[in-house]
């Protein structure tokens, strides 16, 4: 769940409309660059100590109710380095994560890098759909209402777009379930519950994708509704702001038609803004699923989290947020890039 | 901004104090009356001070009885009645009782959690905008990085850290949703540091502190009080969304614990509408009468803002 | 428009529900949990021991009725005149799935791999404590040598592995060897069943019958197992017809199912016990000195079987566990008949707040002035720390804590209800800093594991009420090397009434375990124990090999205690013009919200 708030500006530095050309691009792009090294160092740390404080001794969490030794409880620490000091520990987790290496889990004894690989692709699918629908129908709304602004539809697209931003969105994913899934009244339910497929045998593979698909229509469903308030509000008030700027004002004066002056430059020009925030929203998606992932029994990465905590399996735990606040602070990069790109104002 | 508060300072020290509190009286004034004409700022309004009323009126409304397990008099997620109008849960307590009771606990974390995001978000804004030095930047650079922290799997990550209590959660929600408050401060600040009659107290030799504190936070004040509108809002939702992944605490009802009590009683199978529905909808109307607030109050405070 | 997309996805998507594949029979179990490994050295879930349990065979197994041994690989067995040496006859004429043939060596390797330490013997250790070696003279004789008497013989609950697979897998690699299908080709095993598609924490397993399995061919085809991540979704897929079985599931739920058609629940019983335990004085292992901060009266025996009188069990069954489980008393739960103690009339504890008062009172926790009780001192008792369990789905844990407050209360005893996660109140019991706790224990079939919690060398480690009686030790000591099961059974029963009185743990019920099956699908399940036991999760992987279709159910009608076909229940039919109705209702709710953003008066400043 983003914490972006509808109408608020993305979080690059945008400075006001006054400000002349700044920095050329490569030195703009150096310092951004600099800047999230230093976050994703920033990261590492927290990361690291963040995780060796979570309360529970793992060796014992695991095995409560097995007949289990002191010398096996010394033998498990002794494999998963948590005898090591913690600088140590420290120092190997740096080493180790610059090589690729994520540790071996604590629950399932797979590498964390590989068990991540595997839950990868079920997030992506989901958060990868629900993003491209979203986006493409929350500006085409944004547009429209911004455009038809205070007309029945604006106010009531507008008014139901709020009503979805201030819903849960695995609250509304569990009503969903209990009208489409479990049926209600007059409607069965005829959506698969959970899960991704419903893991019959001897399908095809166009059988098998239709099956994942049919799996996953409700969860994208729900994903996409919450996305898209977020958007299409964003859209409405960027294109409202360009509606406001003077050279509309002058197309107009020069008797140009209404439909061009939006294409032509409202649109154009909302789309900055809007995108920006898209691009920023790109790097929450991860964590944005675990909710609906908890609740369609998703297998994917923000389930494997949580599960995660209930060990507490540590290297699963660090890789999963280490993946999460990477992905942050990449889409973070891209958007200031791209935005500097595209707007030179902000270079200062 | 709002135009009252920027004309220069020119009397003396008793009348200035005077002339300010007439002048945002008259500021609040003229918002208040902005903001009435805000037809959807008004509905959140009246939403909101319904279910602070209800909060505050619980005790009136239900008997703190009907919290007790152990003085549970209904069955086992037993349909609505007469003498349940919203059923029962689980444990045989009413619904009805536990949503009264339960619109405390959600309220008060998610204000618990708004004062500690704005205090550490204004704090940071303040300084990080004001002092434009080495400290400025460190201060910047920090908030940025909280920035990109993912919020959910922070926030689960401390819920599990520091315990599950009322207090956690807040301080939980407060640590992760301050940077945005910081970095809208922030430019609040940068923009009215460069105005002229700061520089005139600045040359007349005020301290840093008395810029700061008389000068740029009353100016920054309507902000936070929009902005604080919208956290409230973010952080109710926090709540429950903490309290459904089984972080809330278990020993007091919030809408999120009977969402989590709902969710794994199987309240959605066995067609217990009574139990997942209610609380769900109260955090609706809560969470949307504190973001109609907040829009209207932004709209009132800048006007660039007028007609989202 | 979304739901105009996927509409093709409709009519192509459906048939995977079971009923489709008229060719197979498979029955498709939904698990709450993944399988944490594949690999019988590693895993430690529940949900792994159920697959090893398809996988492989044992040598010795366990009874459908109360879970004592019987034969497995071993169709008999002997012991020396010393109880030293124990000889076991393995079945000829077993094949592993790649035609390699199963004998007493591949029994001797499994045994040794876990003798020579290492990963291997962290599960299965204690099953061979005290074996010194173990030999196949030939492929028919396993040979088992002991440093003493070793009452636990011929329990022996440990998946068989085949040689010339695992001979492959080096010590170091055995921590990492998932034990997975590769390249479309199966894991290597001799169980009823094959696995042929799944990994560690992944959501879908799945095995296929073993046509040549030595009890006889399984009456189904496969099994799959579906991960779904809570009970709710599972619940509906079994509704739905899209899982067959689920497991478990609450007492609410298989109450809801009752009702359902084509569908039986049950709530089994679960060898297994939830407690009250007290913190009996919590030591520094190394230096004996008495660490934590019990309340002074924890320490007293007096004091704690008072308590017991101050339980109403009936009661927190009925609104805590929400009317499945029974009501506790000893540490060995009723499904064990053979070793379990039954407290008599005058020792048993009954809800008598009376008789608590008339306790305490007798051991110096007299009423003070103003209505609470005091230590035999005369000093104020203090408030006692109940501590409960506050994960999410631990809410008997802190009702059960509520309802003893409130109990405590009417005795004149003050106390609070501390919540800690399981794992934090790991840590809290180890450091002491409690004066009680809410719990509970899964019971394996013999009792030494559970018995041994209760030893002094166990506090630190396992002990989590810091019980230590020297009486206690000798009687476990000597009951360890008992052969004879009857003599044995004597000492355990005298060692749970010593439980009883000096009552470290009050328990306070005996678990069930909801599950339910589609019996208009399957049917032929036999309870474990038999009767009012569960059908899935068992010991072993009877009811896999002996479950049949429901078409075939008069096979089993002579067993009484199996489980009987039913009429056919709804199943996931699909139309589409219910789907787009559904959608209409769904677009219809959403623009109900728009009814909030009322018409607003337009602002003043037209900017455009």
């Amino acid at each position: 769940m983003s914490m972006v708030v509808a109408g608020e500006a993305p979080a690059t530095e945008v400075t006001p409309r006054s400000g002349g050309r700044g920095k050329s691009y490569p030195r703009y792009v150096g310092g951004k660059v600099l800047g999230s090294l230093g976050s994703l160092a920033f990261m590492l740390v927290v990361n690291f100590f963040l995780f060796r404080v979570l309360p529970g001794d793992p060796a014992r969490t695991l095995g409560r109710g097995r007949f289990t030794t002191p010398e096996q409880l010394a033998e498990f620490n002794r494999t998963h380095g948590l005898d090591q000091p913690l600088v140590e520990q420290f120092f190997t987790f740096l080493r180790n994560t610059f090589t690729g290496d994520l540790g071996v889990s604590i629950k399932y004894n797979v590498p964390v890098s590989e068990l991540m690989l595997d839950r990868m692709w079920p997030t992506l699918l989901l958060v990868g759909t629900s993003t491209i629908l979203s986006t493409v129908i929350g500006i085409w709304m944004g547009i429209h209402q911004a455009w038809k602004r205070d007309s029945f539809l604006d106010r009531s697209t507008t008014g139901t777009a709020l009503t979805l931003y201030s819903m849960p969105e695995w609250w509304l994913g569990l009503v969903l379930i209990a009208v489409f899934s479990v049926g209600i009244g007059p409607i069965p339910g005829i959506f698969p519950t959970g899960g991704l497929d419903s893991g019959a045998v001897g399908q095809s593979a166009i059988e098998h994708g239709l099956d994942v698909a049919w799996h996953l229509v409700l969860p994208v469903f729900t994903l996409t509704l919450a996305y898209l308030a977020e958007y299409s509000l964003i859209m409405r008030a960027s294109v409202l702001d360009e509606l406001g700027e003077d050279y509309l004002t002058t197309a107009r004066a020069k008797g140009l038609r209404d439909i061009q002056v939006r294409n032509n430059h409202a649109v154009r020009n909302a789309m900055l803004p809007a995108t920006t925030v898209i691009a920023l929203n790109l790097g929450f998606v991860v964590s944005g699923a675990i909710t609906i992932e908890t609740v369609f029994s998703i297998p994917g990465l923000g389930l494997l989290s949580t599960e995660a905590l209930q060990t507490p399996d540590y290297w699963v735990l660090q890789g999963t947020f280490l993946f999460a606040s990477g992905a942050v602070i990449f889409a973070n990069l891209a958007a200031n890039l791209l935005y500097g790109l595209l707007d030179p104002r902000v270079r200062s | 901004m709002t135009a009252p508060t920027e004309t220069p300072v020119e009397a003396g020290r008793l009348s200035t104090r005077q002339l300010s509190w007439q002048r945002r009286r008259q500021a609040l004034a003229r918002g208040w009356a902005e903001f009435r004409r805000h037809r959807s700022g008004m509905v959140g309004l009246g939403i909101m001070v319904a279910f602070v009323l209800v909060a505050l009126c619980a005790p009136l409304l239900a008997s703190a009885d009907g919290l007790s397990v152990t003085k549970a008099t209904g069955g086992v997620l037993e349909s609505p009645s007469g003498k349940f109008w919203l059923g029962t849960d689980e444990s045989g307590r009413s619904v009805l009782t536990l949503l009264i009771w339960g619109s405390r606990i959600s309220l008060l974390v998610g204000l618990l959690a708004t004062v500690i995001s704005m205090v550490i978000g204004t704090l940071i804004g303040l300084l990080s905008g004001y002092f434009t030095g080495w400290a400025g930047s460190i201060l910047y650079r920090f908030t940025e990085w909280f920035l990109v922290i993912p919020f959910l799997p922070l926030a689960i990550i401390l819920a599990t850290v520091l315990g599950r209590s009322l207090f956690n959660i807040a301080l939980v929600i407060g640590i992760t949703t301050w940077p945005s408050t910081a970095l809208l401060i922030r430019s609040q600040t940068l923009s009215i540091k460069e105005r002229p009659y700061l520089e005139r107290a600045r040359v007349l030799g005020a301290g840093r502190a008395h810029q700061i504190g008389r000068h740029i936070l009353p100016n920054v004040m309507p902000m936070v009080f929009a902005n604080t509108t919208l956290t409230v809002a973010a952080a109710i939702l926090s709540e429950t969304t903490l309290s459904f992944l089984g972080l809330g605490d278990p020993t007091r009802v919030s809408w999120g614990t009977m969402l989590d009590s709902a969710y794994s009683v199987g309240a959605m199978t066995t067609g217990s509408w009574w139990f997942f529905l209610p609380p769900g909808l109260c955090v609706v109307a809560v969470v949307l009468a504190f973001t109609l607030i907040g829009r209207a109050l932004e709209e009132v405070l800048d006007p660039r803002l007028r007609g989202r | 428009m979304l739901l105009a997309s996927l509409a093709p996805a409709l009519s192509l998507g459906t048939p995977t529900s079971p009923a489709a594949a008229a060719d197979k029979v498979t029955f498709t179990v939904a698990m709450t949990n993944e399988v944490d490994s594949f690999n019988p050295f590693l895993g430690i879930e529940a949900e792994s021991f159920e697959m090893w349990a398809l996988m492989y065979d044992y040598m010795i197994t366990y009874s459908m009725d109360d879970m004592s041994p019987e034969p497995g690989l071993a169709t008999s067995w002997d012991t020396s005149e010393d109880g030293l040496t124990w000889t076991f006859h393995i079945r000829d004429g077993i094949n592993w799935s790649d035609g390699e043939p199963l004998t007493a060596k591949d029994i001797a390797y499994t045994y040794n791999r876990i003798l020579d330490g290492g990963p291997e013997s962290a599960t299965w250790g204690s099953y061979l404590k005290g074996v010194t070696s173990v030999t196949a003279p030939d492929d028919t004789t396993v040979v088992l040598k002991t440093a003493k008497p070793n009452a636990v013989l011929p329990l022996l609950p440990i998946p068989i592995v085949p040689e010339h697979i695992w001979k492959d897998v080096s010590e170091k690699d055995v921590k990492t060897y998932g034990n997975e299908p590769e390249g479309g080709q199966p894991v290597v095993g001799s169980g009823p069943f094959r696995l042929v598609e799944g990994k560690a924490g992944g959501d879908t397993y799945r095995f296929e019958a073993n046509p040549d399995y030595w009890q006889g061919t399984p009456h189904i085809d496969e099994v799959v197992y579906r991960v779904y991540k809570s009970e709710d979704p599972a619940i509906a897929a079994l509704k739905k017809g899209e899982v067959d079985f689920a497991e478990g599931i609450s007492p609410i739920q298989v109450d809801a199912l009752q009702g359902q058609p084509g569908i039986t629940a049950i709530n089994g019983n679960s060898p297994g016990f939830d407690e009250i335990a007290f913190n009996t004085g919590s030591v520094d292992v190394k230096t004996g000195k008495p660490i934590g901060d019990p309340n002074p009266a924890m320490l007293d025996p007096k004091f704690r079987y008072a308590l017991g009188f101050a339980l109403d069990r009936d009661k927190l069954i009925e609104t805590v566990y929400q009317g499945a489980g029974e009501p506790g008393s000893t540490i060995i739960p009723p499904a064990y008949s053979h070793w379990r103690w039954e407290p008599p009339e005058d020792v048993a504890f009954s809800f008598d707040l009376d008789r608590a008062g008339e306790l305490l009172d007798e051991a110096g926790y007299k009423l003070g002035s103003d209505g609470l009780r005091t230590q035999p001192d005369g000093s104020p008792l203090g408030t006692l720390r109940l501590a409960a369990r506050s994960d999410s789905d631990m809410d008997a844990s802190l009702n059960t804590m509520n309802y003893f407050k409130e109990w405590l209360a009417e005795l004149g005893i003050q106390a609070r209800v501390d919540t800690y996660e399981s794992s934090k109140l790991t840590d809290v019991i180890l450091e002491g800093t409690f004066d009680m706790f809410q719990w509970g224990w899964y019971v394996e079939p013999d009792p030494q594991s559970m018995l041994s919690y209760m030893t002094c060398d166990q506090r630190g480690n396992w002990s989590d009420s810091w019980y230590c009686n020297k009486e206690y030790d000798k009687l476990f000591d000597k009951q360890s090397i008992t052969v004879d099961r009857d003599k044995r059974a004597e000492i355990v029963k005298k060692m749970q009434e010593m439980l009883y009185v000096d009552a470290p743990y009050l328990v306070t019920a005996y678990n069930t375990i909801g599950e339910a099956v589609r019996s208009d699908r399957f049917a032929c399940l036999r309870p474990q124990p038999d009767p009012g036991g569960i059908w899935l999760f068992q010991y072993g992987a009877y009811n896999y090999i002996n479950m049949r279709p429901a078409s075939e159910a008069s096979e089993c009608a002579g067993d009484k205690s199996a489980s009987q076909a039913t009429e056919a229940g709804e199943s996931g039919g699909v139309s589409t013009g219910v789907l787009v109705g559904g959608g209409i209702v769904l677009l219809a709710l959403l623009g109900a919200g728009g009814v909030v953003m009322m018409r607003r008066r337009s602002t003043t400043d037209d900017r455009e």
